[in-house]
Order: structure tokens, then C-alpha cells, then sequence
């Protein structure tokens, strides 16, 4: 009871869900045979190349790989400050 | 033609050689003749959850080696008709067999018997291409944890690469209790993960502890739960269509009346 009242005033996610959504991300990375240093690199050298467009700190990116049916989506999340002024004209 | 069937896992500890002794003796008990066959050289356990430790005087690696026919080598299982068991040799390793050796015994086994149930060691080296060489199936049994699934995900495509099919799951030691309190993963989660079909789900019971002290299979128990779901499995893998129950989320009260009622 306890447990389910925290769980109607948004406390604490059910533990169940959070394995589900680590374990599908964990096995879509095990099932593309992703390299462990793939990711830190895409993330780092994304990181590189967005800087240049916006302002946001590189340890709030978010990035995953997803399976959606037949197919795998590369999600990332990446929460921005602003964009930088990137016309030279104005 | 019997069907060969793999009992596999990736991780060890989920209940591949508790599987393996309860489904081979429930479809004996369904009148099917069946031999299971102990696949982790070095570290054989199959006999002794069964309760048959004692009998062993050839193992397949004699078989191998031809110190002894193929059926000298099976113990018959006395308390149902159509069981017997292939033990593993304690003293090799698992280099010491190759999986072509492996997959002629189990053919050999096939042409005898309805179904040969290879009992898988953990992992995903040797011992596993041992054990699924001569396989025309594969049951894939998981427990509804991370590293379990993480593992048993693994496992299915190296089945898949093998070309073997159809790749059944069992989920094992399910807790009704914590599924309803949203601590564990339940069926639909696992399934949607590992996107394989369902073959049942055992119910984490206390049973399976003490059948296997005793070295008594649990299925020779009617009423326990475990039991049940195992029985319900083989008649599932004979081709019955058995419909997978919904574990009910026991109370309080039916809890207390199973503690005292249970065979410990």
C-alpha cells in the first residue's frame, strides 16, 4: 500500500520498467555488435560538430540506439541552451 | 525421428538442468520415450538432480572413446517407464569432446527415442556448440532478471545463426508477488525483449529446493505448483495446445495456508 501510494504521487518508477528500458537498450547495442568505444566516440565527435551550431553542455547529451520492429533508430537527446549565431553576414 | 531438443541459457544458475530433469521425466510420464542427455563435461549435475548419481558407470565421453556401446552407456531411469539419462564424464573437460561427436550421439539417441533432451552447460564457448550441434530445437530458459535476459538474448542468436528452429522460452522462478508489486519484469516485458515464442512459465516454488535435495524430479509431485507448470510445458512441447494460465497474485491469506500445507 505504501509502496503503490508513493507510486501514485510519482516517487519512485516501478524497478520493473527501468530494467526493461536498460535491458533494451543494453541488447540492441549486444545485438548490433556495438563496439563499447563506439558510442563514446559518437557521443564526443557529435558533441564536436553540434557545438559549433548550439550552446549546451556536452554531459546532457543523451544518446541510444533503439529497435522499433525490424529496424534500429539512433535517439539522441540533447537539451540546448541556444544556437549560436552561425550567419557571418548578419 | 525423434526431436533433439537443446535446454540452454547463456547465464548459469536459471534452472537449465532443473528444466531438463522435470521436462524429460514429465514426458516419460506422458508415455513418451525419452533419454536426457548431460552436456556439461567437467561439471555434470544432471545425475544427481535426478537422483541417479549413484548408477553411472559410463558416461558419453566412453561412448566417444568407444569404451562402450551407446546403449550400455544409458541409465534407465526405474521409477517411470522410457527414461533413461546420458551422464557427462566428470573427469574431462569440454575440449575434449567435438560438437560432430556430440551431434552423432544425439542422432544415434534420436532414432531410438522420442525426444533427446540436451541439457546445456552455462556459457556461450564449447560446451554450448557441444550440446546444440546435433539440435533440432532449442528451449531457452531465462529468470525474469537483467543479466538472465541480457544472456539468454545472446543465446538466441547464436541459435538463430545455427539455423535452429523453433527457439522456445521458459520463464523460470516467476514471482506472481513481485510482478504485482512492480519489482519484476512480467511475461509480456521478457517476451517483448526477447521476442521469441512463450513455451510456460514456472512459478518460483520452494519445491524445486527440496525435490532436488531428495533427488526426486518435482513433477513426480502433482500438487505443486512447479510441478504443475512443468507438466503443462511437456504437454505443450507433444504439440497439446495448452493454454499459458495467468499466475494469480496470491493474498496474504492463501500465503499462510500454503506455508503450512506445503511438503517441506
Amino acid at each position: 500500500m505504501n509502496i503503490s501510494i508513493k507510486r501514485l504521487f510519482g516517487r519512485k518508477p516501478k524497478s520493473s520498467n527501468i530494467a526493461k528500458q536498460r535491458l533494451k537498450l543494453v541488447i540492441t547495442q549486444d545485438r548490433l555488435d556495438v563496439d563499447d568505444r563506439f558510442m563514446t566516440r559518437l557521443h564526443h565527435e557529435l558533441a564536436e560538430v553540434l557545438a559549433k551550431y548550439f550552446e549546451f553542455s556536452v554531459n546532457s547529451v543523451q544518446m541510444s540506439l533503439k529497435q522499433e520492429g525490424n529496424s534500429y533508430v539512433l535517439v539522441a537527446d540533447i537539451p540546448y541552451k541556444k544556437f549560436h549565431d552561425t550567419n557571418p553576414r548578419r | 525421428m525423434g526431436k533433439i531438443i537443446v535446454v540452454t541459457s547463456g547465464k548459469g544458475g536459471v534452472g537449465k538442468t532443473t528444466s531438463t530433469a522435470n521436462l524429460g521425466t514429465a514426458l516419460a510420464l506422458l508415455g513418451k520415450t525419452v533419454v536426457v542427455v548431460d552436456a556439461d563435461v567437467g561439471l555434470r549435475n544432471l545425475d544427481i538432480v535426478m537422483g541417479l548419481e549413484s548408477r553411472i558407470v559410463y558416461t558419453s565421453m566412453d561412448v566417444i572413446e568407444k569404451q562402450c556401446e551407446l546403449s550400455k552407456a544409458l541409465v534407465k531411469d526405474r521409477r517411470v517407464d522410457g527414461l533413461t539419462l546420458l551422464a557427462a564424464s566428470q573427469k574431462n573437460n569440454k575440449d575434449d569432446m567435438q560438437p560432430e561427436e556430440m551431434k552423432a550421439i544425439c542422432e544415434k539417441l534420436g532414432e531410438t527415442h522420442d525426444y533427446v533432451l540436451v541439457d546445456s552447460p552455462a556459457g556461450i564457448e564449447r560446451g554450448f556448440s557441444n550440446a546444440s550441434a546435433g539440435a533440432d530445437e532449442a528451449i531457452v530458459v531465462t529468470t525474469p532478471d537483467v543479466s538472465a535476459i541480457r544472456d539468454a538474448d545472446r543465446i538466441i542468436g547464436l541459435l538463430q545463426h545455427a539455423g535452429i528452429e523453433p527457439i522456445n522460452l521458459i520463464l523460470n522462478r516467476f514471482s506472481p508477488q513481485l510482478v504485482g508489486s512492480g519489482s519484476m519484469m512480467d511475461q509480456d516485458d521478457v517476451l517483448d525483449i526477447l521476442n521469441i515464442d512463450l513455451l510456460g512459465i514456472v512459478p518460483e516454488d520452494p519445491g524445486v529446493i527440496t525435490s532436488t535435495n531428495r533427488g526426486i524430479p518435482l513433477v513426480y509431485e502433482d500438487a505443486s505448483p512447479g510441478s504443475q507448470a512443468y507438466m503443462r510445458i511437456a504437454r505443450r512441447v507433444t504439440g497439446q495446445r495448452i493454454p499459458i494460465p495467468e499466475l494469480e497474485q496470491r493474498g496474504f491469506l492463501s500465503n499462510i495456508v500454503n506455508w503450512f500445507t506445503r511438503n517441506r
